[in-house]
């Protein structure tokens, strides 16, 4: 072992346990093979692109975001090439802004509304699979994999299109439905509406990854857990609750903090659909990072918004790895 | 459950899956309908004919084809190096035993996180600074670093997979380090490439945010191109759901090639004991 351990040899499944022949010294093949690897620079010159790309592409980003946020930089600054620090200026200013808490507020709500629709739809989608037969699951799967794989802008667009005011099929379909009240009904004049077809939208979306996910789950329950609850004598409901829920429980914290992390830095969809409007009763967060930093060129008071989003998100990941760790000890 | 009980749980399930299918198939309906049945107040959901002159007009709108180059460009080169900087590392990674290993692993990993949606303002400033705004290799170069840390991660746990003796069976059969690696680990891998590649390009096809800031002027990708359709079609649907579906269907065949690829245990078997 001792002679191995500086030099870089195969590591392969096991730890390195050397060969008879490479301990002995003994010349031939696994000597050659030894030689193969044994040049001391090959992993780093190896790992040089990758290591060189994320340390500049991600690693200065995300040093560089918490520096803007301390400067006042806008168009001039930028154009002058000058650093001006304002300490937390930027922060004041934003954290007074009133219409900077009603889209914190916005952002919070249409998150939890997201995470709800699809956790709960996906985890129902999921349950369905299990009990239907089996031609109905493989439509149902098909149909599943189909709403996952659209591009998301192509299902933004075929979403105006069914809502659309006047021609619209969901209007159309309502009308026929009786609902008369929906005949040429506009679902992007309040922002409360907008956001409810962004909240539609997005859960279609989320609840193909949601349910493939649990039905794993579903399928990995020992089938002699649902006997012993069969011979007690409970009910489906009661099964439910002892054993299925039960054994589904870390895997639904696992999705339940992915579609945080996810539905909390929604942009395309948010964008694509009102651009924030009607009259910023659509913009979240990062609309407005966009339109403070991209659309007007306030870099600074842009960045500390990101900087705002960044912690936000890092409390998030943070209870993500632990929930993974703890569904990671269950195993 | 009974059989009752079944057939309706059943019917529910089908219910769901036309719910989930129905917008695909809304737009495709929509791009075949004849344009005067379109902006009609009748209840349609069977088209009463059918047209291809969507299609044809759809693609001959202004800034489609370039809009279609252009993310077939981005996401194509993103990719490529992506799986070049990402096998690279992968190899050391799985294979090797060095110093600082368990940190370069460490970098990977905690990279996979990186907010990007939060770290616009930074990669605009630098790009800006590379004097790459507004062409492609600007954004190619952030799809690129978006896209390492995932692929590096994971082709890392597919090297892994293949035994290593596989690749000292084909040295003691007389193959030099570098024909070993290509002739038995490479053609093993390629389940594993082509699975990162396709989650790579999906994403970068999908990319919004940066290519809305990077590009304009009409030199844009296909999402953006696709995001002003109401001033590039004004209330031409039939266009718009059009170039949705083209826009659609190299995502489709991909979804599917990969199901078709992604059998697992190819190297099953090749390893005795």
């Amino acid at each position: 072992m001792s002679v191995t351990t500086k030099a870089a040899v195969p590591a392969g499944t096991t730890p390195p346990a050397p060969r008879s022949t490479v301990s002995g010294g003994g010349s031939g093949i696994s000597t050659f093979v030894r030689r193969l690897f044994s040049q001391r620079t090959l992993p780093y010159l190896l790992l040089l692109p990758a290591t060189a790309t994320i340390v500049v592409m991600l690693g200065w980003p995300v040093l560089s975001v918490f520096l803007t946020s301390f400067q006042r930089l806008d168009i001039g600054e930028l154009a002058r090439g000058e650093v001006v620090w304002t300490g937390f200026d930027n922060f004041r200013n934003i954290l007074t802004d009133d219409v900077f808490w009603a889209d914190t507020l916005r952002t919070v709500l249409f998150t939890a509304a997201c995470v709800i629709a699809t956790v709960g739809g996906g985890l129902l989608v999921a349950l369905l699979m299990k009990h239907v037969y089996g031609w109905v699951r493989v439509v149902l799967q098909l149909a599943l994999v189909l709403a996952w794989a659209m591009p998301i802008l192509a299902a933004t667009t075929v979403f105006q299109w069914m809502f659309d005011q006047n021609y619209g099929i969901l209007n159309k379909t309502l009308v026929e439905l009786g609902f008369t009240s929906f005949h040429h009904y506009s679902w992007f004049q309040t922002g409360l509406s907008t956001m409810t077809v962004i909240v539609i939208l997005i859960t279609w979306q989320g609840i193909p990854f949601v349910a493939f996910t649990l039905y794993a789950g579903v399928l990995g329950v020992p089938a002699d857990l649902y006997e012993a609850a069969g011979l007690d004598g409970a009910s489906s409901w009661q099964t439910f609750r002892a054993v299925t829920w039960t054994a589904l429980r870390p895997l639904v914290n696992v999705v339940i903090f992915l579609s945080l992390l996810w539905d909390f830095k929604v942009f395309t969809q948010v964008w694509a659909i009102r651009q924030g409007g009607p009259d910023g009763g659509s913009q979240t967060l990062p609309t407005l990072q966009y339109l403070k930093g991209i659309a007007t060129s306030h870099f600074g008071a842009a960045a500390a918004v990101s900087v705002i989003m960044i912690l936000c998100l890092v409390v998030l990941t943070a209870q993500n790895l632990r929930l993974m760790l703890r569904t990671e000890e269950v195993d | 459950m009974g059989r009752t009980k079944k057939r309706l749980v059943s019917v529910v399930g089908l219910l769901v899956a036309v719910l989930f299918a129905f917008p695909i198939y809304w737009m495709i309906a929509t791009a075949l309908k004849p344009a005067n049945q379109l902006l009609s107040d009748s209840f349609d959901l069977v088209p009463l004919g059918l047209t291809f002159q969507h299609f044809v007009d759809g693609i001959s709108k202004e800034g489609f084809l370039g809009s279609l180059e252009n993310s077939v460009i981005v996401a194509l080169s993103a990719v490529a190096f992506a799986l070049i900087a990402g096998l690279l590392a992968a190899v050391p990674l799985a294979r090797l035993r060095f110093r600082g290993r368990k940190g370069f692993l460490l970098l990977v990993l905690v990279a996979q996180m990186a907010p990007f949606e939060a770290l616009l303002i930074p990669m605009f400033l630098m790009i800006k600074s590379f004097d790459l705004l507004h062409v492609l290799p600007g954004l190619i170069l952030v799809y690129f670093a978006a896209a390492l840390p995932f692929t590096a991660w994971t082709l890392r746990g597919f090297v892994k997979g293949i035994p290593v003796d596989l690749e000292e069976a084909a040295m003691v059969d007389g193959c030099g380090r570098w024909a070993a690696f290509r002739r038995v680990t490479l053609p093993l891998l390629g389940p594993g490439l082509v699975a990162t590649s396709v989650f790579s390009f999906v994403t970068a096809w999908n990319e919004f945010l940066y290519a809305l800031t990077f590009l304009q002027n009409g030199n844009v990708t296909l999402p953006v191109w696709l995001s002003s359709f109401v001033s590039v079609f004004g209330t031409d649907w039939g266009g718009a759901m059009a170039a949705s579906t083209v826009f659609t269907i190299p995502v489709l065949v991909f979804f599917l090639f990969v199901q078709r690829n992604l059998v697992s245990g190819v190297t099953a078997g090749a390893v005795k004991g």
